[in-house]
């Protein structure tokens, strides 16, 4: 299973050094606007669906080969599933880009479609293997959770169109925002790192029982948040939403502990380092989140402050668990297909030959602490430290883009 | 070939992750040779290893190629589990054995 994995992390990590390049081209203009124009909606979504969501999605079938020991219910699936995406996402970004709602509708209904695909495929793989543990039931939730991520966004394109329903606009926004932050994200990461962290500790003897725990509040907190914004219901709600959130994470945070207290291996690598310390951090978000959702319930709602909070959760959380597990996916990746089957005949170079592993640790480091500067001077509303920083991450980014992408070259 | 030199053979044979030999990380459980025909009981680090095919592989494609060595089996067993004390102390050090 290499080239249907492979296709996806390399549109992938295009994407990526795209919206970076895009991002240092304009000086990082659009992150100090408010975000809900449309060259906001165009990097939101070009990071979100380009890179992101792409790379999640070969990440799934490449791990799910190896969780399961299964292939796949259908590579051919899988090649159509990519192809609609891909457009769909490529016309969607351009709809945004050139403010046609009606490309904005199709191209959005067509990677809808690209990711009912991928449900149906990885549904039917799951079901058939009946293997259900923590990892394959994230798996399972964490896609549901984009199929109707996907859905509302849908309609909200349907709505910028046609003008349906726009007194459902609103929820439908903040609906789609949490079913793909928290839901397909967010369960799908805390999934695959039952398997990656103790895979690389090389941890034993770990009890899955607070895995089933986050899994558990997880879907708890998705549900949650959903209802709550679907049914305008009063804040209260919503910031329980937030409250379960945070209890997930403390869940989550206590779980990667127990895998670290059983390693056998002092270092995992930076880039699963990154992931870990990245959980921590976003306990301390959440905290901070549910915090102000307490004390100052209004200004906890305010714009600014729910950009802040996604700025944290997607880059802070969401993008730099991918990247820090990328520096061990594409290594895995390439060397198997480019190596394995010469293991026993030849002298071939080890996997941490393909990736030198401080230059993982500067990359991560920088984007972290150009992260940390953006969220400052968003917090501040300081336009000078925006743009700095902004491009700090963007330069930061593209230097992490290329030194993973090597990796193919080796 | 006795099985001693076949255990020795089997340090070419790496964990890319680790990048340490199975010998080494205390993989290969036994080793029979009955003229020829050879066959190895060996485990992985964990079950649901990524690198299942790639090591089983690797060690029948080695011991293939020698002469003297007719046939090879290579069973992948979980029984015993893998546990790092079976590690050499070379391998300990090296991954910084906790």
């Amino acid at each position: 299973m290499f080239l249907l994995p492979f296709l996806f992390i390399a549109t992938g990590l295009a994407c990526f050094a795209l919206f970076s390049l895009s991002t240092l081209a304009q000086a990082a203009v659009w992150i100090a606007h408010p975000p809900r124009i449309p060259v906001g909606w165009f990097h939101v979504h070009l990071l979100v669906l380009g890179w992101a969501t792409m790379i999640a999605m070969g990440a799934v079938y490449q791990l799910l080969n190896v969780v399961l020991q299964k292939d796949v219910f259908s590579r051919k699936l899988g090649y159509v599933h990519y192809a609609l995406y891909t457009v769909g996402t490529v016309g969607l970004l351009a709809g945004f880009s050139a403010g046609r709602v009606q490309w904005i509708a199709v191209f959005a209904a067509l990677a809808w479609i690209g990711i009912v695909l991928f449900a149906v495929n990885i549904g039917v793989t799951l079901i058939r293997a009946g293997q259900w543990n923590p990892i394959t039931l994230s798996t399972a939730g964490s896609i549901l959770f984009l199929v109707l991520t996907g859905l509302a966004g849908l309609f909200m394109g349907f709505n910028f169109a046609f003008r349906l329903w726009p007194e459902w606009h609103e929820r439908l926004f903040y609906t789609h925002m949490w079913l793909g932050t928290i839901g397909w994200f967010g369960l799908l990461i805390t999934g695959f790192s039952h398997k990656m962290l103790p895979m690389f500790y090389l941890a034993h003897g770990v009890s899955n029982r607070m895995a089933y725990v986050v899994f558990g509040l997880w879907n708890a907190t998705v549900l949650a948040g959903a209802a709550a914004f679907l049914t305008d219901a009063p804040f209260p709600a919503v910031g329980a939403a937030v409250g379960l959130l945070t209890l997930a994470v403390y869940a989550y945070n206590v779980h990667t502990t127990q895998i670290r207290k059983a390693r056998h291996k002092k270092s995992p690598g930076a880039g699963v380092l990154a992931a870990v310390y990245s959980t921590r951090a976003l306990a301390v978000v959440c905290t901070a989140a549910l915090a102000y959702t307490l004390f100052a319930p209004e200004r906890s709602t305010d714009e600014r402050s729910v950009v802040i909070f996604g700025w944290a959760y997607l880059w802070g959380w969401v993008a730099l668990t991918i990247l820090g597990y990328l520096s061990k996916i594409i290594p895995f990746l390439w060397w198997t297909h480019k190596y394995g089957p010469r293991v026993g005949k030849e002298k071939i170079p080890a996997m941490a030959d393909l990736l030198e592993d401080r230059y993982v640790a500067y990359g991560l480091a920088l984007t972290a602490a150009s992260l940390v500067m953006l969220i400052i001077g968003l917090g501040m509303d300081d336009a000078v430290l925006i743009h700095w920083s902004g491009a700090a991450l963007s330069l930061s980014s593209l230097f992490y883009a290329c030194l993973i992408g090597w990796v193919f070259t080796r | 070939m006795d099985t001693a030199e076949i255990r020795e053979l089997l340090r070419q044979v790496y964990d890319p992750e680790l990048g340490i030999n199975i010998v080494d990380l205390g993989l290969v459980y036994e080793i029979q040779n009955e003229d020829g025909d050879v066959y190895v009981r060996m485990t992985l680090t964990t079950p649901g290893c990524p690198m299942h095919d790639t090591i089983a592989g690797g060690v029948e494609r080695l011991l293939e190629r020698q002469p003297g060595i007719r046939s090879v089996r290579v069973d992948v067993v979980w029984d015993p589990p893998w546990s790092p004390e079976m590690m050499s102390e070379e391998a300990k050090e090296r991954l910084g054995f906790c």
